[in-house]
């Protein structure tokens, strides 16, 4: 633990610790985890990209459905592949982690349901969402019935405003009504 | 609220300040500007004439774009995420920071802020940024970067600013707390937090003291220290790889069992710790051998009996003296031990009800059950499931439950009369069969306990087989608790209780009258029969309790291996049907509260019982994780963990911790204290210690204050009285106030759908509009007055929301036109921009007109005429712009334009005043008017200046437009 306090660096460590919700353990483990990653002559460069593929190899995201959505939302990259640096693995963790908050938690989770970026969540992001938590193969999937059906009711539920489309504010509203969500939006490393 | 708006609108400051605001974002690449500055700055940015025609037509896209206007403008996500790497502009950015001076303009914008809760208001302004931004840039093409950038640039600079502001006004914690609430990465809050803290050391350098120095220094430390406590206690947590594990597998509703065994086994360990300070060490440290009678030797048996040689030790009641210990101090065992158990209860009740509340307003008052099903399926989704089985077999059971869910909707309706009245019918019946087994249990169990009873005697040392025979009540007792629930399970299965909520309940509810019921007939056994038999009747009961919790030990141990081991045997081998037994969260939970409610009755008989139940939760989370993992399968229907977990600590409260408590009270008050043994011997009742120590108090001087306490507090009726008096009045003030909220979050749900209907009706009918227009270009202006018209005539309906949103799009669709005649090819038409600022300003209106609206109730009136200045005002810019730049200037049109908007402004000035003769609206309107007319004045000079620099305009409607969009978004974000 001395070695990976001392590779931080104090200053970074309490900062990071400021920045984000995670505690002092949590950040060394992070980095320990995440130095695993890295390749041999990566680790001597300050602030490696790690691919998402690589990323994706934590048992933790491993067989987790929103893994490329995961990596996608919190990558900080200009090429949108999904690699992260090892702040960006902060984020992450720190929106997964206990101590986050509702708002930050929803926040992120509506990114990630968002699947084609645009702000809203739309039918398609919606069926895209039902279609991964189901399972993706045809024989998994509702049928295009059920799946109008379950949309409709969605919509019924959350879209407040009649638009079609859940917004974050309708999100948020719909979560904030889902006790169940904090303690389920968790990934613990 | 109210006065926050009214004071906005009397107060000049209110707009100068969004101005000046506005103005110092763009100032720096104003300075060429000779219009630039002071209370006309609005007014250059909405009609300054410019030739950029791409940021202008473009830039209002990206402000509306989050209107479910998606798709139109595509600028990728990763401006945003490159912007701290840009370092031009980030020098531009500390530039503008820096510079400001923070003087008078500064603090009046802070000022006008909402006063109430700032953070809460800033993180909401900043999230509905931070999702503005994602709207504006999905992904995709690059092209439309040249246009947009500086603009995006300047309105994310003018917002971060603000944020910026807004953070160096509070406190440090509260800063930190809100930076580490921003949705954003690692880097842009660093970024952030860099900023703020050189805006406050630039400014701090001015009055730099000493004594500010330090208190930063000691502020850091005590952070630090705050850090490492937080981490401390992380490494400390027990279980930690276990829960991950089982959380891995089983999700979150399995896990809440152990997170609650874990929670059970902390409030024992505190209990201990706090008996054994206080009661057992120094009666130790005072007199460490305990009276052991000689004949008494230790036999083994009592490990289950807990009788024998263990009554004469400080395990129960009887082995405490009544003495005064002395030593260095004096240590008065009676009060001792009265007051550790009375503290304690307190606490404890004290933590229960703290827990189970904050519980209850999360998982309860928040959640609306019934109306959104099939969002909690969707967000239930466990992240932490980390086992590939797990996840698949969690999927197939949420396709499972999604469809339930879709047939139950449809199913629900179908039920006929017969079907109602034979599912009732059912319900009855079971429940009649389920209550008399309740009352057959509590019946066996007394008459086991007389039958008991009758062949007890009084020694002082029994034979090994009376010893043994003590331990048929138990026996049956804990049988009873294990079997009667497994029936409690069946009849469950034939009720086909319409939803899995009821058939928990009912579940739930069973067996706790079960468990309640027995234990009652067991105290009022022991209250009635044993305290009057027996010579040390509460060391008796203490042994009675201490048998109890161990064989609910056993069966607890029992059960899980074969209730279980067993169905997973049955299941997996003899009949595969039934398949591999799920965790029964709920049962598994009520065996706890069943023994942690043993442990509480007997904290007063057997204070240190609570050691035995540490032991014992030890012991036990290690047995069910085993069985957990080798003989259960994840449970098949997900969600309301959270709110089991609720019901549960409830449980726990009410029929358990409440009524341990009055047993122990009861016994306190009422029951005469054994004679022989125990510390209150030769008392009347317990609490008469408390009486005894009050009048040795009266002999000390300096102490009368607490006898007078007591006698003037404690024991007057009056003062009881008068506290439920006001607790009652207080509680019903509360619900009035929640009767209050819950009109108004109709009335704001209302509103919002009213605002959703106005939204797609008017977009059809723009839709429509935009459809047939483009063959009749030359006849705009005829086709336009109509529907204007028609638009007026609505609006002064009194619609005031759905008006000002008309002009809001109308605006809108003006720009359109206005960007298809240039791309039609006709002559280019410098006027984008005022029309877009035109647009934005209608924009601000509705907004306006919203807030006020939702605050006020009242104000329609103003926010009507208000809209319709500024949808007169787009309409007069529009029409001098398609002069000025179609033919040659002409002043006639200008006037004109002038004329109608004074009429148009005066109609609304009038209907203002039919509908609510205050002055807010009055008062707005002159100032509105006042900018009008300076606007309109200003204007024939402009338009023939030469265009200086497009962008800074550009931005600056974009930035009021975001604005406006945030203070939809903070509105609407406070509603709820």
């Amino acid at each position: 633990m001395g070695t990976t306090a001392s590779q931080l660096g104090k200053d970074l460590l309490s900062e990071y610790q400021e920045l984000t919700f995670l505690t002092k353990q949590e950040i060394l483990l992070a980095h320990k985890r995440f130095t695993e990653l890295l390749t041999k002559d990566e680790k001597d460069l300050p602030n490696t990209r790690v691919p998402a593929e690589r990323i994706l190899t934590l048992p933790e995201l491993k067989s987790n459905p929103f893994r490329k959505r995961i990596c996608h939302v919190f990558s900080t990259s200009e090429q949108k592949d999904g690699s992260l640096t090892f702040e960006d693995f902060l984020d992450l963790l720190s929106a997964f982690s206990d101590s986050a908050t509702l708002e930050i938690k929803s926040h992120y989770a509506f990114r990630i349901f968002d699947f084609d970026d645009d702000g809203t969540l739309d039918c398609g992001d919606l069926e895209k969402l039902v279609n991964c938590l189901t399972g993706e193969t045809d024989e998994t999937r509702l049928t295009t019935e059920e799946m109008r059906q379950l949309i409709n009711n969605i919509l019924e539920e959350s879209d407040i405003d009649k638009d079609g489309t859940v917004n974050l504010s309708e999100f948020q509203h719909v979560i904030s009504r889902s006790p169940d969500f904090v303690s389920s939006f968790k990934i613990v490393l | 609220m109210t006065s926050y708006s009214n004071g906005a609108f009397f107060n000049p400051a209110y707009h100068d300040s969004e101005t000046l605001e506005i103005d110092r974002s763009s100032g720096k690449t104003h300075h060429t500007n000779p219009y630039a500055g002071g209370d006309r700055a609005v007014a250059h940015y909405s009609t300054g004439p410019t030739s950029s025609d791409d940021v202008a037509g473009r830039v209002p896209w990206g402000g509306w774009q989050e209107e479910s206007w998606k798709g139109r403008e595509s600028i990728p996500m990763g401006l945003m995420s490159t912007r701290p790497g840009s370092p031009s502009w980030q020098h531009d950015l500390n530039h503008s920071t820096f510079q400001i001076p923070p003087g008078s303009q500064y603090d009046r914008s802070t000022s006008v802020r909402l006063p109430s809760a700032p953070s809460g208001n800033m993180t909401m302004r900043w999230r509905g940024m931070a999702m503005r931004r994602m709207s504006m840039f999905p992904n995709g093409n690059p092209t439309h970067i040249a246009f947009t950038e500086d603009a995006i640039r300047n309105e994310m600079e003018n917002e971060e600013q603000n944020l910026v502001k807004e953070l160096v006004a509070l406190s440090t914690r509260d800063r930190i707390l809100a930076i580490r609430d921003l949705p954003m990465s690692v880097d842009e809050k660093k970024h952030i937090r860099s900023q703020v803290l050189a805006f406050k050391s630039s400014k701090q350098s001015r009055q730099f003291t000493c004594f500010a120095d330090c208190s930063e220094n000691v502020s850091l430390s005590f952070r630090r220290c705050g850090y490492s406590l937080r981490s401390a206690r992380q490494t400390l947590e027990l279980w930690q790889g276990i829960m991950k594990e089982i959380g891995g597998t089983f999700g979150t509703s399995v896990l809440s069992y152990f997170v609650f065994l874990k929670w059970l086994l902390m409030f024992n360990i505190f209990s201990f710790l706090v008996n054994f300070g206080f009661i057992t060490i120094p009666l130790l440290v005072f007199d460490p051998s305990p009276n052991i009678p000689p004949n008494v030797s230790f036999r083994g048996l009592e490990i289950l009996t807990g009788a024998g040689y263990f009554q004469y030790t400080v395990m129960y009641y009887g082995g405490y003296s009544n003495e005064t210990l002395r030593g260095p101090v004096e240590y008065n065992m009676q009060l001792a031990y009265f007051f550790t158990i009375a503290i304690y209860m307190v606490l404890c009740g004290i933590a229960l009800i703290f827990s189970m509340a904050s519980s209850f307003k999360k998982n309860y008052v928040l959640a609306d059950p019934s109306s959104n099903k099939a969002w909690q399926l969707l967000s239930s989704w466990d992240f932490s499931i980390t086992n590939e089985r797990a996840v698949r077999q969690r999927k197939n059971n949420l396709r499972v439950q999604l469809k339930e869910s879709l047939s139950e909707k449809a199913q629900r309706e179908l039920l006929t009369l017969s079907e109602k009245l034979k599912h009732f019918g059912v319900y009855l019946g079971f429940w009649l069969l389920s209550t008399s087994l309740t009352v057959g249990c509590g019946a066996s169990i007394y008459y086991l306990c007389q039958y008991e009873q009758q062949r007890a005697t009084d020694a002082a040392n029994w034979s090994l087989l009376q010893e043994a025979k003590t331990l048929l009540v138990p026996f049956v007792v804990s049988l009873m608790n294990l079997v009667v629930p497994l029936f409690y399970s069946l009849f469950n299965k034939f009720e086909h209780y319409s939803s899995q909520r009821r058939q928990i309940y009912a579940l739930v509810v069973r067996n706790v009258l079960l468990k309640m019921s027995i234990l009652a007939v067991l105290c009022y056994y022991w209250m009635n029969v044993v305290a009057k038999k027996f010579s040390c009747w509460e060391s008796m009961v203490g042994q009675a309790l201490y048998r109890l919790v161990i064989f609910d030990f056993l069966f607890l141990m029992l059960g899980s291996f074969f209730g279980e081991f067993l169905s997973n045997v049955i299941g997996t081998r003899l009949i595969p049907r039934l398949g591999v037994p799920e965790f029964d969260v709920a049962r598994n939970v009520l065996e706890l509260i069943y023994a942690q409610t043993l442990a509480w009755i007997g904290i007063y008989f057997s204070p240190l019982l609570p050691a035995i139940q540490i032991f014992k939760l030890f012991i036990l989370f290690y047995i069910k994780k085993v069985s957990l993992t080798r003989n259960c399968q994840p449970p098949r229907r997900s969600g309301r963990a959270a709110q089991m977990q609720t019901i549960f600590i409830a449980l726990l409260f009410f029929p358990c911790f409440v009524g341990a408590l009055s047993m122990v009270a009861y016994t306190a008050w009422r029951l005469t204290p054994s004679e022989q043994c125990g510390p209150f011997r030769g008392l009347n009742n317990t609490f008469n210690v408390v009486g005894v120590w009050i009048d040795d108090l009266g002999g000390i001087p300096g102490s009368q204050w607490v006898v007078w306490i007591y006698e003037n507090v404690i024991r007057s009726e009056i003062f009881y009285f008068l506290i439920s008096l006001i607790i009652i009045v207080i509680i019903y003030i509360f619900w009035q106030v929640t009767q209050g909220r819950k009109q108004l979050i109709g009335l704001l749900r209302q509103q919002i759908v009213n605002e959703g209907k106005d939204k797609s009706f008017l977009l059809d009918k723009l839709q429509s509009l935009q459809k047939c227009q483009p063959d009749k270009k030359s006849k705009q202006k005829t086709q336009k007055k109509p529907t204007k018209r028609r638009l007026d005539e609505h609006s002064l309906g009194g619609q005031s929301n759905s008006n000002a949103m008309v002009q809001a799009l109308l605006a809108r669709q003006q720009l359109e036109e206005e960007e298809e005649r240039r791309d039609t090819g006709g002559m280019p038409v410098p006027s984008d921009i005022s029309t877009s600022s035109a647009l934005i300003q209608a924009m601000l209106a509705r907004q306006r007109a919203y807030d006020q609206d939702v605050d006020e109730h009242l104000s329609s009136s103003s926010a009507l005429s208000q809209s319709v200045q500024a949808r007169q005002r787009a309409e007069g810019q529009e029409r001098d712009e398609y002069y000025s730049t179609g033919f040659s200037e002409n002043p006639i049109n200008t006037s004109s334009a002038v004329a109608q908007a004074m009429q148009d402004r005066q109609r609304a000035e009038e209907d203002g005043a039919d509908d609510l003769p205050s002055s807010v609206s009055s008062v707005m309107m002159q100032v509105m008017q006042a900018r009008q007319i300076a606007e309109e004045e200003d204007r024939p000079q402009w338009v023939p200046a030469p265009t200086q620099n497009p962008s800074p305009a550009g931005s600056s409607a974009l930035i009021q437009a975001m604005l406006a969009r945030q203070q939809a978004q903070n509105e609407y974000d406070d509603g709820y």
